[in-house]
């Protein structure tokens, strides 16, 4: 599903945020990536969202080799995979139910579309009773799983969460680790950035460390070991 | 979907309008200066261009005849005069017809009708009245006259040199047109400038919205078209005022105008109410597309980072 071949990534002033990575992730997969601060686990995530490019190397995303993909193409790319962050990235003046509609709407989707997919995404997260809140009127968890169901709007086949329980209490961090695996487990790819020991050693899922930009290990039931 | 798309986008325009109301009004008040100026010199340029031709038009030359002179013969000067290919037409006013011609255009003058009859002779003379295309076949003509052999029978001519009068509304109308050519020029500047910078404003404002937008898969063209829609509803509101000015304008200035051309063809009202769709679409066209121009530059910017 996720192919990197021989990746680097080199921001200006010489900074190797990435260095020769390759990295298979199959269909289906959940994928811990930890490793310290400042050591790539964004810039991989970007790249595979094609918000940045990687300097050298070949990225393939379901069989479609987006290493020069098209600006025009973005948006399409963009549709097949489903991002959150450790910030949420919702839009304050808008309720829980258009913030997740939004991600349908600016890709042209009919009212009618929109009626039936956001009440389903939202029962997902368990937020089907919030969905005429705002988000400030909602705890970090709930907001959280509002831009899980924004994610989840396009049936994407790969979800990539950059430490979506860094703002989070343990009780929540619980919760949208759970929700994570239940995702997984309708098929969908993930693949998961944290500084979590918790999380990492409780799901028992394949762990990649990186360091200065370099994949260190790979282990296919890991913990988390830094 | 592309309905659906309008849709959202025209909301999100009419959003950015209200959330920025007092800019909008601003960006709207400059567009509108900018094509009422256009608008004025356009007017000042269309009313000076018919003034020069009902001026042009009334110039002629009347040429008497010699008292006596047979009427074939003066026929004989009008053909010869209008076998000329810069002559336009030669009318044929005979003695009677000049003094009837008099009578009437005098019929309210009491001294004038006690004078005329005591005459007991038509003292006026044969004449022929010479339009040419242009004003300045004349001296031509006259010439070529002067050789013929009709010229020991012509009393007089009686030239109306208006050339006097053309120059200076010419070079009345290019002073007042070249300075209405800069003013429009400053203000178009003005009008790139603010719509420029209101578009950013707005772009600025929604810059989370357009990062969002941009993650969950909005094209480009989705995040661009609300902000060209505001920029085009700009330039529509602005052509609709401008409109509205020009008509009271034109009716002020009507009357001013239509009297002095009083007699002629002329009737600035008719005009602009005949050619009100066609001035609106002129009008509209550049607002939008002074706008688009300029909303484009500030959206391009942005979208390219
Ligand atoms: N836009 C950029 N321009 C220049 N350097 C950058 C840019 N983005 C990231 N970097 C550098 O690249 C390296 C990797 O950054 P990255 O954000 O991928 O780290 P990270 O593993 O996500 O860290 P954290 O765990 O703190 O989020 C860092 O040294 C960072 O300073
Ligand atoms: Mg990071």
């Amino acid at each position: 599903m996720i192919k990197l071949k021989n990746v680097w990534k080199t921001y200006s002033g010489n900074v190797h945020a990435l260095k020769r990575v390759t990295l298979h992730i199959k269909p289906g997969e959940f994928v811990s990536l930890v490793g310290q601060s400042g050591t790539g686990k964004t810039t991989l995530a970007k790249i595979i969202i094609a918000e940045e490019r990687a300097t050298q190397g070949r990225v393939i995303i379901g069989g479609w080799d987006i290493t020069d993909i098209k600006r025009g193409d973005i948006p399409v790319l963009r549709r097949q995979i489903g991002v959150i962050f450790q910030d949420f990235k919702l839009l304050p003046r808008k309720t829980v139910f258009e913030n997740v509609a939004f991600a349908l709407a600016v890709a042209g989707a009919e009212q009618k579309k929109i009626t039936t997919i956001v009440p389903q995404v939202l029962r997902i997260v368990g937020l089907e009773k919030k969905s005429a809140r705002y988000p400030d009127e909602l705890s970090g968890g709930e907001q959280q799983r509002v831009s899980i169901a924004r994610s989840l709007v396009h049936r994407p086949k790969i979800l990539i969460a950059d430490e979506p329980t860094g703002n989070l209490d343990a009780i929540n961090v619980q919760g949208i680790t759970e929700l994570l695996l239940k995702i997984n487990s309708f098929g969908t790819t993930i693949v998961l950035v944290t500084h979590n020991p918790d999380v990492v050693n409780g799901l028992k899922k394949r762990v990649v460390t990186l360091d200065h930009g370099e994949v260190v290990s790979d282990q296919q039931i890991g913990r988390y070991m830094i | 979907m592309i309905f659906v798309s309008f849709y959202r986008a025209s909301t999100f325009a009419l959003q950015n309008f209200w959330r920025n109301l007092w800019l909008s009004l601003v960006t709207i008040l400059i567009l509108t200066l900018t094509l009422y100026s256009i608008s004025i010199v356009l007017t000042l340029n269309y009313v000076t261009d018919q003034a020069i031709r009902i001026v042009k038009e009334k110039v002629d030359v009347d040429i008497f005849f010699d008292l006596g002179v047979p009427e074939k013969q003066i026929i004989e000067a009008q053909t010869f005069l209008k076998n000329m290919s810069e002559v336009k037409e030669v009318q044929y006013i005979s003695a009677d017809q000049a003094l009837e011609n008099f009578r009437t255009e005098h019929a309210d003058d009491a001294d004038i009708q006690a004078a005329l009859a005591e005459l007991d002779e038509n003292p006026l003379q044969d004449s022929l009245i010479v339009k040419a295309h242009q004003v300045e076949s004349y001296t031509t003509i006259l010439s070529r006259l002067d050789q013929s052999e009709f010229a020991e029978i012509i009393e007089s001519k009686d030239f109306d040199d208006s050339q006097e009068v053309i120059d200076t509304i010419s070079s009345a109308s290019n002073t007042i047109t070249r300075a209405g050519y800069v003013l429009s020029g400053i203000f178009i500047f003005i009008a790139v400038v603010v719509v420029f910078n209101t578009v950013r404003l707005a772009i600025y404002a929604q810059s989370k919205e357009i990062g969002i937008m941009r993650l969950v898969g909005a094209t480009n063209w989705f995040i661009r078209s609300p902000f060209l829609l505001e920029a085009i509803l700009y330039g529509c509101i602005a052509a609709l005022i401008v409109l509205g000015l020009l008509f009271f304008s034109v009716q002020t200035a009507a009357p001013y105008l239509n009297n002095f051309f009083a007699g002629y063809e002329f009737d600035l009202m008719a005009f602009f109410r005949a050619q009100y769709l066609t001035v609106f679409l002129a009008e509209l066209a550049i607002a939008v597309l002074l706008s688009i121009v300029s909303s484009m530059i500030a959206i391009g910017r942005y979208l390219r980072a």
